[in-house]
C-alpha cells in the first residue's frame, strides 16, 4: 500500500529533519516549560493519519493552541510539505467538510454537530502533499550531499576572503585587485587590512587559517560528516527508494476532496445517505443518481489508494447493490410504463422471483413435463379446431384480417412480456399456457388467440395500476 | 577558446593622412587600437587577420576629421568557464599563484592546488610536493581548469584550479635550468 509507504517516508522526515524546529521567535527566551521543539513532528505524524482536516479539529485533536499550531503549518507550508486552502464557509460548508471527514476518517469525529452554528468564518484546512514532499526530501539529501562533496573536493567552489577588520568580503575573483606589491598576502581596498581566507562554514572553526594541518584536519571533519550523514539517513534514503516507483497519493484540492469522500461514503452507506432526499422522492428518476455516485468512486480509488477498510467496505456494497438494478434494467425494456410498479416489485421479486423460480423448476421438472405433454395434446386439438373455425370465419369476414393487423404490435411486445412474467408469475399453468404459443408462431391464428389473452391479463394489472394511482 | 570572426568599428582618421596611402594608415590605426584590447563580449582581440571593407568616409564638421565605418576579421580568445588552458605562471604566494594564459590573467587560489603541495616561503616562493619532485615557481607552465570568470566591459579575469587529474606543472623551469 502506497500510502504506508509514503506516510513512513513523512514520519522518517520528520524526525530527519523536523525534530528540533521550535515555532517560537528567537527573541523569546526558551524556558523548558515554552520549549515545543519536537511538536513538528507530532503534528507531522498527525497528518499521515488524516486527509484533509479543518485546522481546528486538528489543534482539538492534539491538545495545541490553534495559534501554535498554525505558525507550524505555516512553516510546513513554506517547507512544501503540506497544501492549505483558506475558505470562508457558513454552516453548509462545514457540514460538506463534516461528512466528507466522517466518510474518511472514521472515529475522529468528535462532536461536529455543534458546529452549525457557526456563521461565515474563514477556515483553514491542511492535507500532507505528498508527491511534494517526495520531491523535497529528496532535494533536501541532494542540496546536503553535494554540498559537503563540493567542499570536500573544493570543486567549484570559489574561495572568500574576509577583512578582519572592515568585514568585508573578497572573492578570488578579485584577487587581481587585491595583491600588494609589498607582501604576499591579499589587502582590503578600503582598510588595507591582511584578508584572511574564508574557512568553511561547517568545519574548522576557531583555527588559524590557511594552514595545511588544517586543511588536512578539515578535510576529515567533511569526511566524516559525509559518512555521517550517509549512515544517519540511510532509513530515509531506503524509504525513498521504496517509494519511488508508487504513485503518490493525491488528495487533489479541498473541494474535490471532499466532493470524492462524500461519494464514496454515498457508496458505502448503500445510498440511503445523503441520497435520501432525492432518491425517494422520485422513485423512478432517482435510480441513475446512485450510480454516479459510484462512477466517481471508482475515480477515487485510481488515484488515492487510501484506507483499505473504505475501500473494500465500498466495493462490497456495489455488489449488493449491483444485482438488482440488472434485473430492473432488462424490466426496463419492457415495462417502462409502469416505472412505480417495477421499482416496488423490484425489492421483493429479484432475491425472491430468481430463487424461487429456480427452485419451482428443480422441484417440479417432472410433473410439469407431464403436464406439457398432455396440454400440449390437448392445445393441438383445440388449435385444430380454432383454425377451422378461423378459416370459416375469414371466408365469411374479409375484415377481421384487419384486426389481425392491428393485433400484430401487441404480440410482439407478448413475447417480451412472458419472459419477464418467468419470473414473476407464481402461477406456472398460465406460463405454460403461454409458452409453447410462443414456439408455433408460424400460424397466424395462434396470434389472434394470444392477443386476446395477453389483451385480458395486461387489462387486468392496468386496472390494479389504475386503482394505485387513484389511492396514492 | 579562439575564434576568427567579423568585427566593425568606426575610425577616425586625421586629415593629415589622407592622400595616396590613406588605406594603409588606416589599417595601421585600426591595428593599434584594436589589437590587445577586451571587449566583455567578444573576449580579447588577439590580431587583425583583414580588412573585410571600409566604408565611405564622413567629414565631421569643424574638426575635418574622416569617419570611416570599418569591417575587419579578427582572432579573438575568450575563456569559459570549465575550459582547459595551458598558463605561465606569474607570481606565487600563500594565497596561491597568478598565472597568465596570453593576455587572460588567471588566479588559482590555494584551496584549488592539490593538498599534497605546500607553500614554501624564501627567496623564490613556491609550491612543492612533499617529496619535492614536483614544484611550482614563477615561470612554471601549468596546465589548469578555469572554474570561473569575471567579465567586465573592458576586462576579462579568471580563477582556475589545478586540483583535477592531469592537471598542474607541464614543465618546470627550476629542474631544466
Amino acid at each position: 500500500m502506497s500510502i504506508e509507504s509514503f506516510n513512513r517516508l513523512v514520519k522518517l522526515a520528520a524526525r530527519a529533519f523536523y525534530d528540533d524546529i521550535t515555532t517560537k521567535g528567537d527573541n523569546q527566551p526558551k524556558s523548558g516549560r515554552s520549549d515545543n521543539r519536537g511538536i513538528a513532528v507530532v503534528i507531522l505524524d498527525a497528518l499521515t493519519r488524516r486527509q484533509w482536516v479543518r485546522e481546528e479539529d486538528l489543534a482539538k485533536d492534539l491538545k495545541l493552541h490553534t495559534k501554535q499550531l498554525r505558525r507550524t503549518l505555516r512553516f510546513f507550508e513554506e517547507e512544501k510539505l503540506i497544501t492549505r486552502d483558506h475558505r470562508k464557509e457558513g454552516a453548509k460548508g462545514a457540514k460538506v467538510y463534516n461528512s466528507a471527514v466522517a466518510a474518511t476518517v472514521d472515529g475522529l469525529q468528535n462532536g461536529k454537530e455543534g458546529d452549525d452554528k457557526i456563521k461565515m468564518h474563514t477556515h483553514s484546512y491542511c492535507c500532507l502533499d505528498y508527491a511534494q514532499i517526495y520531491d523535497v526530501v529528496r532535494y533536501r539529501l541532494h542540496r546536503m550531499k553535494k554540498k559537503l562533496r563540493d567542499e570536500l573536493d573544493n570543486k567549484n567552489t570559489v574561495q572568500e576572503y574576509i577583512c578582519p577588520n572592515c568585514a568585508k568580503r573578497y572573492t578570488a575573483l578579485d584577487a587581481l585587485r587585491l595583491v600588494s606589491t609589498e607582501d604576499e598576502y591579499f589587502h582590503c581596498e578600503s582598510c588595507n587590512g591582511e584578508l584572511v581566507a574564508e574557512s568553511d562554514k561547517l568545519a574548522s572553526q576557531g583555527s588559524t587559517d590557511g594552514d595545511d594541518n588544517d586543511r588536512r584536519r578539515r578535510r576529515e571533519k567533511l569526511e566524516d560528516m559525509l559518512h555521517r550523514v550517509e549512515a544517519q539517513l540511510k532509513p530515509l534514503m531506503d524509504q525513498l527508494a521504496r517509494v519511488k516507483d508508487l504513485p503518490a497519493p493525491e488528495f487533489g484540492s479541498l473541494q474535490a476532496w471532499e466532493v470524492r469522500a462524500n461519494a464514496v461514503a454515498r457508496g458505502a452507506n448503500g445510498d440511503n445517505g445523503n441520497d435520501s432526499k432525492s432518491g425517494q422522492g422520485l422513485g423512478f428518476g432517482g435510480t441513475p443518481m446512485p450510480f454516479v455516485g459510484e462512477t466517481k468512486v471508482e475515480v477515487a480509488f485510481s488515484g488515492l489508494e487510501e484506507k483499505g477498510d473504505i475501500k473494500s467496505e465500498v466495493s462490497v456494497t456495489p455488489m449488493k447493490v449491483l444485482p438488482p438494478w440488472m434485473i430492473k434494467e432488462g424490466m426496463n425494456l419492457t415495462k417502462e410504463q409502469r416505472g412505480e410498479v417495477k421499482q416496488e416489485s423490484n425489492m421483493e421479486g429479484t432475491s425472491a422471483a430468481a430463487g424461487s423460480s429456480d427452485d419451482k423448476k428443480s422441484i417440479g421438472f417432472e410433473d410439469v413435463k407431464n403436464i406439457q405433454d398432455e396440454y400440449i395434446k390437448a392445445y393441438y386439438e383445440a388449435l385444430f379446431k380454432r383454425q377451422k373455425e378461423q378459416e370459416e370465419a375469414t371466408k365469411l369476414l374479409p375484415e377481421t384480417s384487419t384486426t389481425d393487423g392491428v393485433y400484430n404490435p401487441s404480440t410482439e411486445r407478448q413475447v417480451g412480456m412472458k419472459s419477464k412474467r418467468e419470473e414473476e408469475d407464481e402461477g406456472e399453468d398460465v406460463e405454460w399456457e403461454e409458452a409453447p404459443p410462443a414456439g408455433n408462431t408460424t400460424t397466424g391464428n395462434l396470434k389472434v388467440d394470444l392477443n386476446v389473452q395477453a389483451d385480458a391479463s395486461e387489462d387486468d394489472n392496468d386496472e390494479e395500476d389504475d386503482i394505485d394511482w387513484e389511492e396514492g | 577558446m579562439f575564434f576568427h570572426i567579423v568585427l566593425e568599428r568606426n575610425m577616425q582618421l586625421h586629415p593629415r593622412h589622407f592622400g595616396r596611402d590613406l588605406r594603409e594608415k588606416l589599417v595601421s590605426k585600426l591595428m593599434k587600437d584594436v589589437e590587445g584590447t577586451c571587449s566583455g563580449r567578444h573576449g580579447f582581440i588577439v590580431a587583425i587577420t583583414g580588412i573585410e571593407s571600409v566604408g565611405k568616409g564622413l567629414i565631421r564638421d569643424g574638426t575635418g576629421f574622416v569617419t570611416f565605418p570599418v569591417k575587419y576579421q579578427c582572432v579573438v580568445f575568450r575563456p569559459f568557464k570549465g575550459e582547459i588552458l595551458e598558463a605561465v605562471v606569474t607570481m606565487v604566494n600563500k594565497m596561491g599563484f597568478f598565472a597568465e594564459a596570453g593576455p587572460v590573467q588567471i588566479f588559482v587560489s590555494n584551496h584549488l592546488i592539490p593538498d599534497d603541495m605546500e607553500f614554501q616561503s624564501g627567496d623564490v616562493p613556491n609550491y612543492t610536493t612533499s617529496d619535492g619532485s614536483v614544484k611550482i615557481q614563477k615561470e612554471s607552465e601549468v596546465r589548469l581548469k578555469i572554474i570561473g570568470t569575471r567579465v567586465d566591459a573592458t576586462e576579462i579575469f579568471c580563477i582556475g584550479t589545478i586540483k583535477d587529474d592531469f592537471l598542474g606543472v607541464i614543465s618546470d623551469p627550476g629542474t631544466n635550468a
